[in-house]
């Protein structure tokens, strides 16, 4: 038993990719069927006026249709008589995919230098807020059109960064010079954004003709633009060059790991702070670098949110920086897996809606639902990092003490 | 068994033998790790497994102990043949092994590590017997003489208490015969004597026991009979009463090999390193390094010995830049460095071997391409800009892999999945191939086969006769004698003498390093700290 254990386990470190997709795929499939399950039993304890009547019970819920609508549902049901491609669902599915983006990668950033940067919710507060006061602030001195968009973007999506940069320096600063743990600071950090920024807000910020708790809009031009012909209807709020620019951000953070001297740096500190000090880096530096960084995707995600979404910054912001740590935990802090990751939140994102609308599903349940898919596609990649330890702790065993004898 | 003079005398019963392989082969994929190997171990006696890193012993013994199955070839073990599917097997018919790296839970006793697993129980098996434990423990503790603290828990215990642990827990499990993974290698010169006497109580009491070594001085000092393994073959069986240490070598490694290093003086030039009053504390905040005052001259080898814990380790760090002294000055090429960063001393010339290639030498979960541009991920040779030219460190990676001998010759293997002497040999080989001013190197030949550490010497002195400084610290006496043209004894913090190391024999250095001054013969009257290595 044990032993068909170990030999499993070994199978799965040893994976190739194909194999690794091959995996995930019947994970995901098993996730759906124990989710129907699922949904389908707990229609039994709903009650409806027409269901499917089996062995004394009524049924309700059709876990078909709640498939249906999570998956075509985020596309804008594609199968169905006159759909286009640029639908309300879709957008809504790839605008989360975006912003999920920044967020994942804010965070895998942080875990690849061995730091668990909780914060990054806070660092998108922030970041947002800057983006928005800056881009007000910065359109009454330039021109409006096409020279506004090109000069207001940018410096609407580098005041983010900025904002969420210095945010994130600061757990960086406190750990390196101070011993304090990331984490704690990160959580506590989060709450005093939601304080200061609501506090900023009602000092100088508040939009004087609204109630809500929001800044005033930014003007239209300074908005993340839709591309002409192929691009999505302005009102869907999302736009193919922000999800451009996030995909080209993970080949750029991807290549800066991999290939730069202080990418090397930064995964060195994080598998091996001590041998990193023997290569040279300075720890404390490199704990502030990663960390400013780490805020400052966080601050671009706020940007975007601001400049994409709403066209203002809202004090009520979305989890997009703790749903980051579940895309990036997916991803295996993989800066190119967390795009799959966040198209995959994208739809669970989007597909519930679909299923809350034209389903009596409850949204608990489809929460449930969502959960569970991504328990099970999370688990595979899980196990493979626990077991590549267990598996090279088996190995070392002999090949550490042999002197490199054949068998390595 | 080939080449054998002094074969067995195949007429003795093989009753008289605790442990008799014969014939064992074992293949993994592409390779033969043992190839028709014959050991002969008779009962109560010590045996020594000699070879380099890489001759097949660990694969043996692994045999031995259940760990592998044999390709080909019967084990016997007090003269019954036997079939080992797992280490359990192994244990049950009385073979106990003592790894290189300890398998005890350090947050537990040492009663409990040595009952763990084995836990008499009482109460119809629902609870363990403690009082059990400690009377069955104590007896083997009184039987052979062991003075271990029962109670302490194992992370209290210094390396030599922790194997005599591990000596415990294989005789609790009722071993007759006790194989022992290289281990003298953690283990200090003290405790190395120590340890042959706990070898002198086992076998008095008919325990057998089995050591792997790629040392020839513990093969020829401990052992009443040695096998030589080259390259996966029994190559010879001999008493060392009848052999010497040149003809081992040989042996082993299959040419005539020097034992001594030849090191003909050179000029030396200006001073390149040298250090005053360097006072360095430990991460206790302990005061490791008292005024030290140290000059390494150019063309020159200077060696620092002494037994691990004297402060030898901060000052190395304060000189490379890995810690900051809290005294003095360390001046490197004529300029003051003391607040100079590790970088920046990098990028100065300054070469360093670490004392603990799995914490700072080695990346464990890189491979070696990414391993072999440590230190050097920013200088102008690997790097344009701040990117890597990774084309160019993998170049750099293969060869020192061919130069040094790393194997396996795989540049994209993971560091981990090295032997530790292959390990040591891919970062000297880094290291030295910086084409440093001054190289700092400490235990360098940590764990390698005597060809590897020729080669490493050969270099070390390469260096110093292209006028570099070269600074080594070693426990080893006879790398340190060999290798410096000066020596500092290293005690308690302070240098207790220098001297040239042709003007003192190796007892006296022993004397040295246990704190024994040379103008007064009895033990300073300091009041030892509650360092480390500072009671022995």
């Amino acid at each position: 038993m044990r032993e068909d254990l170990e030999r499993l386990l070994e199978r799965l470190v040893h994976a190739s990719v194909l194999e690794r997709v091959a995996i995930s795929f019947a994970a995901l499939l098993a996730a759906i069927l124990l989710g129907g399950v699922l949904v389908f039993v707990s229609g039994a304890f709903a009650t409806c006026r027409s269901g499917l009547d089996l062995a004394g019970a009524t049924f309700c819920y059709n876990p078909m249709q709640v498939y249906y609508e999570l998956f075509l549902g985020a596309l804008g049901h594609p199968l169905e008589g006159g759909w286009e491609l640029h639908n309300y669902n879709l957008a809504t599915t790839l605008r989360q995919t975006t912003l999920l983006i920044f967020a994942g990668l804010s965070v895998a950033v942080a875990f690849r230098a061995g730091l668990f940067n909780i914060g990054t919710q806070g660092q998108l507060v922030v970041g947002g807020l800057t983006t928005a006061v800056t881009v007000l602030f910065a359109a009454s001195y330039l021109p409006s059109g096409f020279v506004g968009t090109v000069l207001l973007v940018p410096i609407g999506v580098l005041a983010g960064a900025v904002g969420g940069g210095f945010y994130g320096a600061i757990p960086g600063a406190l750990k390196a010079y101070a011993g304090a743990n990331e984490v704690i600071t990160t959580i506590m950090l989060n709450f005093i954004a939601v304080g200061v920024t609501s506090t900023l807000l009602s000092w100088r910020f508040q939009d004087p003709a609204s109630d809500n708790p929001q800044t005033r809009a930014v003007p239209e031009y300074a908005e993340i633009p839709n591309l002409p012909l192929v691009g999505f209807s302005p009102r869907m709020n999302f736009s193919l060059l922000a999800l451009g620019f996030a995909i080209a951000l993970i080949v750029g953070i991807a290549w800066l790991l991999a290939r730069t001297a202080f990418g090397y740096e930064l995964r060195t500190t994080g598998v091996q702070p001590a041998a990193a000090a023997y290569g040279g880096v300075d720890e404390k530096r490199m704990t502030v670098a990663s960390m400013t960084l780490s805020g400052a995707l966080g601050g671009i995600g706020g940007a975007f949110w601001v400049l994409m979404e709403h066209g203002r910054w809202l004090e009520n912001v979305p989890d997009l920086g703790f749903d980051g740590i579940a895309v990036s935990i997916l991803a295996g802090n993989n800066p190119l897996g967390v795009g799959f990751a966040a198209f995959l939140f994208g739809v669970l994102d989007s597909g519930s809606n679909s299923i809350n609308t034209a389903t009596d599903v409850p949204p608990e349940l489809v929460g449930v639902l969502s959960g569970t898919i991504i328990l099970f596609v999370a688990m595979p990649e899980f196990f493979r990092m626990i077991g590549r330890r267990y598996v090279d702790l088996e190995d070392s065993v002999p090949a550490r003490s042999t002197g490199g004898e054949a068998d390595d | 068994m080939t080449g054998s003079e002094t074969a067995t005398n195949d007429a003795r019963a093989d009753e008289e033998l605790a442990v008799h392989l014969d014939g064992i082969t074992k293949r993994f994929p592409g390779v033969v790790a043992n190839d028709d190997v014959d050991l002969r171990v008779e009962r109560g006696s010590v045996h020594a497994l000699l070879g380099e890193n890489g001759a097949g012993k660990t694969t043996l013994m692994n045999v031995l102990y259940g760990l592998y199955e044999p390709t080909e070839g019967r084990v016997l073990v007090d003269g019954t043949e036997r079939s080992f599917d797992r280490p359990r097997d192994a244990i049950d018919a009385g073979v106990g092994m003592i790894h290189q790296h300890f398998m005890l839970v350090e947050t537990m006793t040492v009663a409990e590590n040595i009952a763990l697993g084995n836990e008499p129980r009482k109460w119809g098996g629902l609870a363990v017997d403690r009082g059990r434990i400690d009377r069955e423990v104590r007896d083997l503790c009184d039987r052979y003489g062991f003075d271990v603290d029962l109670s302490a828990t194992v992370a209290e215990l210094s390396v030599g208490a922790r194997q005599r642990v591990e000596i415990l827990k294989a005789l609790y499990r009722g071993a007759d015969v006790l194989i022992f993974d290289e281990p003298t290698a953690v283990l200090t010169p003290q405790e190395v004597e120590d340890l042959y006497g706990v070898f002198e109580e086992l076998t008095e009491r008919g325990k057998t026991i089995v050591f792997i070594t790629h040392k020839l001085g513990e093969a020829m000092h401990a052992a009443d009979g040695v096998t030589v393994l080259r390259d996966g073959r029994a190559v010879a069986s001999v008493e060392p009463a009848e052999t010497t240490r040149e003809e081992l070598a040989e042996l082993m490694v299959g040419r005539e090999v020097l034992l001594e290093a030849d090191s003909d003086p050179v000029e030396t030039g200006d001073p390149v390193l040298s250090a005053a009053n360097v006072t360095v504390e430990d991460d206790r905040g302990v005061e490791a390094v008292s005024g030290i005052d140290l000059e390494v001259r150019a063309g020159e080898v200077f060696g620092i010995a002494g037994v691990d814990g004297n402060g030898q380790s901060e000052l190395i760090e304060a000189i490379t830049g890995l810690r900051t002294p809290d005294g003095g000055t360390v001046r490197f090429d004529g300029e003051d460095v003391t607040d100079w960063s590790r970088r920046r001393r990098i990028e100065g010339g300054m070469a360093h071997v670490p004392e603990d290639r799995h914490e700072q030498g080695l990346v464990m979960p890189f491979d070696l391409v990414e391993n072999a541009v440590l230190g050097s991920q920013r200088s102008a040779r690997f790097a344009r800009s701040g990117r890597i030219d990774w084309a160019d460190v993998r170049d750099h990676a293969e060869d020192v892999i061919g130069t040094y001998d790393v194997r396996p010759p795989d540049a994209d293997a993971h560091a981990e999945s090295l032997s530790g002497g292959n390990q040591q040999k891919f970062v000297v080989g880094r290291e030295l191939e910086r084409d440093p001013e001054l190289a700092v190197a400490t235990h360098p030949t940590r764990g390698v086969d005597i060809g590897s550490t020729e080669f490493i010497h050969e270099r070390l002195l390469d260096l110093r006769r292209e006028g570099k400084a070269v600074l080594v610290v070693s426990s080893n006496l006879d790398e340190v004698q060999a290798l410096s043209d000066r020596l500092a004894v290293i005690y308690e913090g302070e240098f207790v003498a220098v001297t040239d190391p042709d003007d003192v024999t190796e007892e006296e250095l022993g004397l040295l390093m246990a704190g024994e001054r040379p103008d007064e013969r009895t033990q300073p009257a300091r009041a030892g700290s509650a360092d480390a290595g500072g009671e022995r």
